[in-house]
């Protein structure tokens, strides 16, 4: 019944003219990012921060979400009309999302994918309303051993999950948790590795070094790349004949709960889910050789699943404050910035907003189908610009956003610093994710650990005396053992 | 070993050193910091045993790298042709660029001059199509972020 009524004024609020129109402004920008080549969108949202920084908490993650989703919607164009994923998540829509375009079927693909899209965000943000309260009630119960052991299975989750290198992935959370304790001490006050550098006291900002990691690293790697032709496919007919609606809405619904089920648990990450679903379809199909040829099913659960779980993410970020993605991490720095951190207390204290969000996702999703449906051929369009003037375009963005947040080039620096590391690390094919999240949760994590060892006068058996606390942390060795042995094999045949 | 795949192993190994050598120092640093005060952990000993963790992997990673075994992904190992750097490359340093001039020149004259310059270094060749888009990118931008979003920009010599 409460979650009926939170859910009522967080849709008041989210339905107020403003609050739409940052969902609409969002959900634009959005699509707009995930149609444009070269851009993710982690790196989209983290371009886009500075739009919000005059708006109220509230607008402002409603619009960096709004641009989220929109973003991830909008990879499923480019898939399907130039064979290139606009995001990760979007890759195996390409298989049959492209044949369908060749086929002359290309309004069909973008249509079955926005109506899934909008199925699967509509039923995984309604989960979202009636898990999300019950979990952050019950993580009310943590002290600051079970949120260090909390976030530590969060690390290792993101770590383990993060690539083909447990060590790789182990290096950059321990450079982002590293990178996170420079400035001044969160516990005792005194400055660390700060060399009284003045603007290295409140540390290293987290709009630079992420735009920097995602925004500039992206532009670089794609500058360097041949840009490819865009197919003309023609986009008469957007919703799916009678047959393929029987074909579709199994694959919608199974696509739904994959993506759910797969969102809740952080560091996933967007592809997993994609693939699983497209996976299963192929299974469960009576014509599974259809598939990678136009098989309708094939756009529609990667993509439904896709949405389902950018929303279900939401779960454990705003319960627990663990983010299960570079995307949902950048999402969690506009938090930070507005003064807010996700979590169970965030429930308590600004349930306002939290509510507002969580109705704006409807309302968002709603606005995507609204938009995506009928302008499907506008997008298409969009996709003609040419890459040099998006980047320099990008570029500046990134500048303004780099310097505006405390009108300081000490940020720009970090900014291009951050870009360069980030085409590093992605070229020698080490884990951005990691590093982000270190990053992010590193003062928490070290705070929480500080406080659990002030509790118990430095005694470590305070961990695992606690049984929630020791749950955790054999779910975090357990995961990391799990990775180890799933990469085992590989490294004994590289051997 | 081709020579893509060499200068790569160069470039691995040269970042998994200079990781090494930042995990060490700041190790050293950490430990200057107390590790234990009357409280409980001290205000080093967090970041002293992530560096020693930290450092830990790089070495690793780097006699991983001197085996001849990957130490990530190969997603995007590729290294680019000449003019894929070039472009890359005059992309950064326009932005090295604006970061030297935001604050004397201000943001308008700034973005106008890189906006033109990396345009031509990208290979647009119209003069007019430069100066226009030139002028959106900076007094354009500056206007809605200025004026409509009040969020502060540089303001350089004659007000612009």
């Amino acid at each position: 019944m409460d979650t009926l009524a939170h859910l009522a004024s967080g849709f008041a609020a989210a339905l107020s003219p403003a609050y739409l129109a940052y969902a609409f402004a969002g959900c634009v920008m959005g699509t707009l990012i995930g149609v444009l080549p070269g851009l993710g969108p982690a790196a989209g949202t983290a371009i886009l921060i500075p739009l919000t920084f005059k708006l109220d908490a509230t607008g402002a993650i409603i619009m960096l979400a709004a641009i989220y989703y929109g973003a991830m919607y909008g990879g499923t164009i480019t898939s399907v009309l130039i064979n290139v994923p606009g995001e990760a998540a979007s890759v195996i829509t390409c298989l049959d999302g492209h044949q369908m375009a060749k086929q002359g079927r290309a309004g069909t693909a973008l249509g079955i994918a926005a109506i899934g899209s909008f199925i699967g965000g509509l039923v995984a943000t309604l989960a979202l309303a009636l898990i999300a309260p019950p979990l952050a009630r019950f993580a009310l119960k943590f002290g600051p051993p079970e949120f260090f052991a909390l976030m530590l299975f969060g690390l290792c989750l993101v770590s383990g999950l993060a690539g083909r290198s447990l060590a790789g992935a182990g290096l950059m959370t321990a450079l982002g948790l590293l990178i996170s304790m420079i400035g001044i001490d969160p516990v005792r006050g005194a400055p660390r590795f700060a060399f009284g550098i003045a603007d290295l006291y409140d540390g290293l900002g987290l709009v630079p070094v992420v735009m920097g990691l995602f925004g500039v690293a992206e532009i670089l790697i794609t500058a360097e790349q041949p840009l490819r032709e865009v197919v003309r496919a023609r986009l008469e007919r957007l919703l799916p004949s009678r047959d393929e609606w029987r074909r579709a809405w199994g694959a919608i619904w199974r696509g739904t709960g994959i993506g759910f089920a797969l969102g809740l648990v952080p560091g996933i990450g967007a592809i997993v889910p994609t693939f699983v679903a497209y996976v299963a379809e192929k299974r469960l199909s009576k014509t599974p050789e259809e598939f990678g040829r136009g098989a309708i099913e094939g756009v529609a659960a990667p993509e439904t699943a896709n949405n389902a779980y950018a929303n279900a993410a939401m779960v454990p970020f705003l319960t627990l404050g663990i983010p299960s993605s570079p995307t949902i991490a950048v999402l969690m720095g506009a938090f930070i910035i507005n003064g807010l951190t996700p979590g169970p207390f965030l429930f308590q204290e600004r349930p306002d907003l939290v509510w507002a969000v969580i109705a704006s996702f409807f309302v968002g999703n709603a606005i995507l189908l609204v938009l995506n449906l009928p302008l499907v051929g506008l997008w298409a369009k969009i996709l003609h610009v040419p890459f040099r003037y998006l980047a320099v375009g990008v570029l500046l963005f990134c500048l303004v956003g780099a310097y505006s947040l405390q009108q300081s080039v000490f940020d720009v620096w970090v900014m291009i610093a951050s870009g360069m590391f980030g085409y590093l690390l992605r070229k020698l094919g080490l884990p951005l994710a990691p590093l982000l999240l270190g990053l992010i949760l590193g003062p928490a994590i070290e705070k929480s650990l500080r406080t659990s060892l002030e509790m118990s006068g430095g005694d470590f058996t305070i961990f695992v005396t606690r049984p929630l606390c020791l749950g955790l942390l054999i779910a975090a060795a357990a995961v990391l053992a799990g990775a180890a042995l799933k990469l085992a094999p590989r490294e004994l045949r590289a051997a | 070993m081709s020579l893509q795949s060499a200068s790569h192993r160069v470039v691995e190994r040269a970042v998994l050193v200079c990781l090494s050598a930042v995990f060490a120092a700041a190790a050293g640093i950490a430990y200057t910091y107390s590790l234990k005060d009357d409280l409980g952990p001290g205000a080093g000993f967090f970041p002293f045993w992530l560096a020693v963790i930290g450092g830990v992997l790089a070495l690793f990673l780097l006699a991983q790298s001197w085996r001849g075994r990957n130490i990530g992904d190969d997603g995007e190992a590729q290294w680019p042709d000449r003019p894929g750097a070039f472009r890359a490359a005059a992309l950064l340093a326009g932005l090295i660029l604006s970061a030297l001039l935001l604050e004397p020149a201000g943001f308008r004259i700034t973005a106008f001059f890189v906006t033109g310059a990396l345009l031509v270094a990208l290979g647009v060749r119209r003069p007019v199509v430069i100066a226009a888009f030139a002028l959106v990118a900076s007094f354009g931008l500056f206007h809605v972020f200025y004026h409509w979003l009040k969020v502060p920009l540089p303001v350089g010599p004659f007000g612009l």
